[in-house]
């Protein structure tokens, strides 16, 4: 037993997941922080005034009482991103591509996942009232579908639409990506429309994934605001902990991962070493594509509602994400998906009533975008990227 | 003064120092040569001077300019133009084209002419193209002109980077390694022509070079670096008889050229 | 097989040679036109009429003789036969205004090597200055959309569009060098996402910037737009000198048609005239440089960031002006028209034609609409058609009236373009028309031998 435990090098287990507390806990706070000096000085201002009188509280409490919630909003956002900013990072760690069709591999992921749950509910199978146990299982063979599907899917994408095109000039995979992006969406919905008659679907509720747990309620105003976290947030956030806890385990301790970080340091002398590298890259384009649909299925878990085109902001924001954090380094995947869900739940829930109305959540995408802009301009290797100097 | 001068140069990647207080300086008219064993920083020094890299500490002086924290385009544009190591052309344009690329800096032409064609526009661009065929024709080029320059074979596309380079009727001209890969008859015709450039134009060659034959058959003064250092700097014959340089690198090459 | 190559190969020789060129263009056009004229409503005719052009193109004929079938064509023929079937007109417009885009699109592509996901944005730019300063707009911004009263004002008249044709340019280049002067210093991939990610910006705006003050009127759109006075004086010559051809009098729309296609045909020419300029001078250089190797193209003392800021602010400039057209043209704008959709339809427009091709992304830009306009929609009308019929498909036996009416071939741009942009990139990347390198007459060169 000993023996064992030590071949699986608990180090490699503990620090993905020491970084991902350090990450949450670090960047939680230092918006918090943040967010609770801008409401300080605001609060003397008309937009103080003017939370008062829509809400009769000062600005200051209606941002302290409303944190809890937005923090943990966040993260759950958050981990989804990461776990797809991670599908395109390992991709461009690997090609120095932009896997454009990532969008849609989460779509894939999602579609599947949905698709099973759906026809399970309707053979009775899946209830709200079936013990709690079962609809976990139910829940994870759905998640191993989906991960599965966009597995293989993106393999396949990766053999018909990248790899002819190999060694040509950078903007042909590029432009073949969009190509396959704009491909699939529409494969979808024909796929979809053709089978049922609609491409809007919405994942059955059953188990207690719906359900909220409350640890209390602040007061704010006449009314209170109860604390809570919906269950379905936690398993997003524990599924996308326990995979990229895998990932890194994969990566940086096995020979497979060895073998993967070998062609992406690079891929002539790898292929000199014996390393199969179309074999890698395929490898590569399975894990992201099986993480992106794990990440869809969670995706539809959290919001319900999946349309063949649910994919392109998702993966527009874990791009950001990937490019926020240093894209080709996974570590820095995790900790732009973390910054980057944080920040845009914070622009969804505070930007309203910091402007007084005039710019609402419906301008929390152009914010995350802002950010990408932010980053590439004073830090253009992105939070953990190293400055990789060009050869001449 | 010197037309180049460099004082205390130093480059850093992270916790690599690839070029280390170099002190260096190369006088109008000389024919130069940067030699050392693989890693010791030559193209790297070459990448300061052009502005590709920002060196750490140090200064650069060309004809009187600073040149640190200057782009390359402004450095090329002060008279500064350069080969590189594995050849970069612009593959799909044509010889001519890539001849008038390197132009860039020499032509007058503004956008209003451009899309005026007045006559100041188009005399210019018959003098350039002019210009561009001399040029080919200097550098030993016939009837390649239309040609895509990827479609060249290698020993011509070399000449047509030497052609790019001239065309900016630059006063410093850097060549990094440009005999690699050339068979002995090219190699000689390309000393020839490298001596033509400095004897009928008056351009100063800084180069690095491997193949020692080259470098002790056209460097009027060699400098030598290791590790980011320079070791020695002198004539020729100094060079080859300095016991650091063949330790550090001609030893190396002696016993790889016997074996 | 070999015979029937060789024995094309010949047919291919006849017909490049001697008199046989002016011959087959000819005859392509008036069989197109015949067919056109005497059965307007069919796709397959206008096919063959509009497809003649492109015979003329091919054809070895002296190019005095290709320009002026080619003026007879585009500016005579195609308006009378658009007066006749305003469906055709409609298609012929949208080749206009795309072709014009793909163009402008093509310079920050094709030339530069600058991938621009969000073209678009500046086609918005140009469209929404128009529709503000064209319309009550100015008026309603104290309204929330929907609770203007009716009787408005117009902010200026509609003859200052060809001012704003002017502005638009400027404007819309100007936003292009705002937006290109933070990431133009970026690596080519990262530039495509961040382009991307304006163009849906601008979208956003689009969308929401009907409060607190309504200057877009929000995703209903603004409307009505001027469009420039059209005397009654034209109509009437219209009417009087081709009434008897076209068959029926004609409306002032119909003119206003006939005029906003041929200023699109006048853009274009322009447009044309400018890129070849451009493409061929210093600057173009540069930017085929810079497509090339950045690296070698810096160490040439090419200027990077302003050379691609030349290249973005110029592509920006087209869009604006054809985004007044649009806007006028239609009288309306709303957001829907800029969306990531549209940048990637140009985007396939110039990739399917020839990246860098002038001709190439002009065939494009025809192809595409024609595809999206003809036969996405034809196949639509057919399925709605089979759908009401009692027919089944053999073998599964399966009910065409059950096929999902969400089963729109129209709205399957994405499947097509999708699919056109992986097959050339894999099959044929320089696209149908492959750009040329201008081949030069090198005096020296012959006389050295």
């Amino acid at each position: 037993m000993q023996r064992f435990l030590k071949s699986i090098q608990l180090r490699e287990l503990l620090r993905p997941l020491g970084q991902m507390i350090a990450f949450s806990l670090g960047s939680s706070a230092v918006l918090s922080l943040i967010i609770i000096i801008l409401a300080l000085i605001l609060d003397q201002t008309a937009v103080g005034a003017s939370t008062m009188a829509r809400f009769k509280v000062s600005l200051f409490s209606y941002t302290i009482v409303n944190l809890p919630q937005v923090l943990i909003d966040g993260l759950t956002l958050g981990f989804v991103y990461a776990a797809i900013a991670l599908g395109y990072t390992m991709v461009y760690g690997v090609l120095e591509f932009i896997n454009f069709a990532h969008s849609e591999i989460f779509a894939i992921g999602a579609f599947v996942g949905v698709e099973i749950l759906i026809a399970l509910k309707g053979r009775e199978i899946l209830s709200t009232e079936m013990s709690v146990g079962n609809a976990y299982w139910w829940l994870i063979l759905a998640l191993l579908a989906g991960m599965a599907a966009a597995g293989l899917a993106a393999v396949v994408v990766e053999r018909l639409a990248y790899r002819p095109l190999r060694g040509a000039p950078r903007l042909v995979p590029l432009i073949s990506a969009i190509g396959v992006s704009f491909f699939l969406q529409d494969a979808i919905r024909l796929i979809e429309s053709i089978t049922t008659g609609q491409f809007h679907r919405i994942i059955p509720t059953f188990g207690n994934f719906d359900q909220r747990l409350t640890f209390g309620s602040m007061p704010l105003g006449a009314g209170s605001i109860s604390l809570g976290v919906q269950i379905k947030s936690l398993i997003v956030i524990i599924a996308a902990v326990v995979m990229l806890i895998g990932l890194n385990y994969l990566v940086n301790a096995t020979k497979v991962g060895k073998a993967i970080r070998a062609v992406a340091q690079d891929r002539a002398t790898a292929s000199l070493m014996g390393i199969d590298v179309n074999h890698i890259i395929a490898l590569t384009f399975l894990i992201g594509g099986m993480l992106g649909g794990a990440a869809g299925v969670l995706y539809a878990l959290k919001f319900t509602r999946i349309d063949p085109f649910v994919g392109f902001f998702p993966g527009l924001k874990a791009f950001t994400a990937a490019v926020l954090g240093g894209i080709g380094n996974l570590t820095g995947a995790l900790l732009g998906g973390i910054v980057l869900g944080l920040l845009e739940t914070f622009a969804g829930t505070f930007m309203s009533i910091f402007t007084m109305g005039a710019a609402g959540a419906e301008y929390k995408d152009i914010f995350a975008f802002s950010i990408l802009i932010l980053v590439l301009i004073f830090r253009p290797h992105g939070l953990m990227g190293e400055n990789v100097g060009q050869k001449a | 003064m010197a037309l180049l001068e460099t004082i205390g140069v130093t480059k850093r990647f992270g916790g690599l120092t690839a070029v280390m207080k170099m002190d260096f300086k190369i006088e109008q008219g000389e024919i130069l040569s940067i030699i050392g064993p693989n890693g010791a920083g030559k193209t790297t020094f070459f990448n300061t001077l052009t502005g590709i890299y920002r060196p750490e500490e140090g200064k650069i002086i060309f004809n009187g300019h600073p040149l640190i924290g200057l782009r390359p385009d402004q450095i090329a544009a002060l008279g500064i133009s350069r080969t590189f190591q594995n050849i970069r052309l612009f593959g799909n344009m044509t010889v001519i084209e890539n001849i008038l690329v390197g132009m860039h800096t020499r032509l007058k032409q503004n956008p209003l002419q451009v899309l005026l064609r007045n006559k100041a526009f188009m005399e210019e661009e018959q003098e350039a193209e002019a210009r561009a065929a001399q040029l080919m024709q200097y550098v030993g080029l016939t009837n390649v002109g239309n040609e895509l320059a990827r479609n060249l074979p290698y020993g011509a596309q070399r000449r047509v980077e030497i052609a790019r380079a001239l065309a900016a009727n630059p006063t410093l001209l850097l060549l990094d390694e440009p005999t690699a890969g050339m068979n002995p008859q090219e190699t000689a015709e390309a000393i020839k022509l490298f001596r033509r450039i400095r004897d009928e134009k008056g351009i100063t060659i800084l180069l690095i070079e491997h193949d020692m034959r080259v470098v002790m058959s056209i460097s009027e003064r060699i400098t030598v670096m290791d590790y980011g250092e320079k070791i020695a700097e002198g004539l020729p014959e100094q060079i080859r008889s300095n016991q650091r340089v063949i330790e550090a690198y001609l030893g190396r090459e002696t016993v790889s050229e016997k074996g | 097989m070999k015979t029937l190559g060789t024995f094309s190969q010949e047919m291919l020789r006849r017909i490049q040679s001697g008199y046989m060129p002016y011959l087959v263009s000819i005859l392509h056009a008036l069989v197109g036109i015949y067919l056109v004229y005497t059965s307007p409503r069919s796709n397959i005719a206008f096919l063959i009429f509009i497809s003649s052009l492109l015979t003329l193109y091919t054809v070895k004929t002296s190019a005095a003789y290709k320009v002026t079938a080619g003026v007879l064509l585009a500016v005579v023929v195609m308006p009378i036969l658009g007066v006749r079937n305003i469906f055709y007109l409609e298609i012929l417009f949208q080749i206009c205004v795309f072709a014009a885009l793909a163009l402008g699109l093509n310079i920050v592509v094709g030339f530069a090597g600058l991938l621009d996901l969000g073209y678009v944005a500046f086609y918005a730019v140009g469209a929404y200055l128009w529709a503000f300063f064209g319309s009550q707009q100015y008026y309603v911004i104290p309204y929330a959309p929907g609770t203007q009263p009716a009787d408005l004002p117009f902010l200026l008249p509609g003859d200052m569009f060809y001012l704003f044709l002017m502005l638009a340019v400027i404007i819309a280049a100007v936003t292009g060098i705002l937006l290109g002067l933070p990431v133009l210093r970026l690596r080519g991939d990262y530039l495509a996402i961040v382009t991307l990610g304006f163009g849906e910006v601008i979208r956003v705006l689009a969308n929401n910037l009907d409060k607190p003050w309504n200057i877009t009127n929000g995703p209903q759109g603004i409307t009505p737009i001027q469009r420039p006075t059209l005397p009654p004086a034209v109509v009437d010559l219209f009417n009087n000198t081709l009434g008897p051809v076209i068959g029926h009098p004609v409306k002032a729309s119909d003119v206003y048609n006939v005029l906003f296609y041929l200023m699109a045909l006048l853009i274009i020419l322009v447009i044309i005239l400018v890129a070849r300029r451009l493409d061929d001078s210093k600057i173009g250089r540069a930017w085929t440089a810079i497509r090339e190797d950045e690296t070698a193209a810096i160490a040439m003392g090419i200027p990077l960031v302003r050379m691609k800021l030349a290249a973005f602010a110029a592509g920006a400039s087209f869009a604006g002006a054809m985004g007044v057209m649009f806007a006028a043209s239609r009288t309306f704008v709303s957001p829907e028209s800029f969306s990531f959709m549209q940048s990637i339809g140009v985007l396939t427009m110039v990739i399917l034609g020839g990246i860098g091709s002038i001709p190439g992304v002009i065939l494009g830009a025809a192809v595409v609409v024609l595809l999206n306009l003809q036969v996405l929609q034809g196949l639509s009308l057919y399925l709605s058609q089979l759908r009401q019929s009692d027919a089944v498909i053999p073998i599964i036996n399966f009910a065409w009236k059950n096929l999902s009416t969400q089963l729109d071939p129209a709205k399957y741009q994405r499947l097509l373009f999708g699919i056109i942009l992986i097959l050339m990139m894999i099959f044929r990347p320089a696209g149908l028309i492959p750009a040329a390198r201008r081949q030069r007459e090198l005096a020296v060169e012959e006389s050295g031998d």
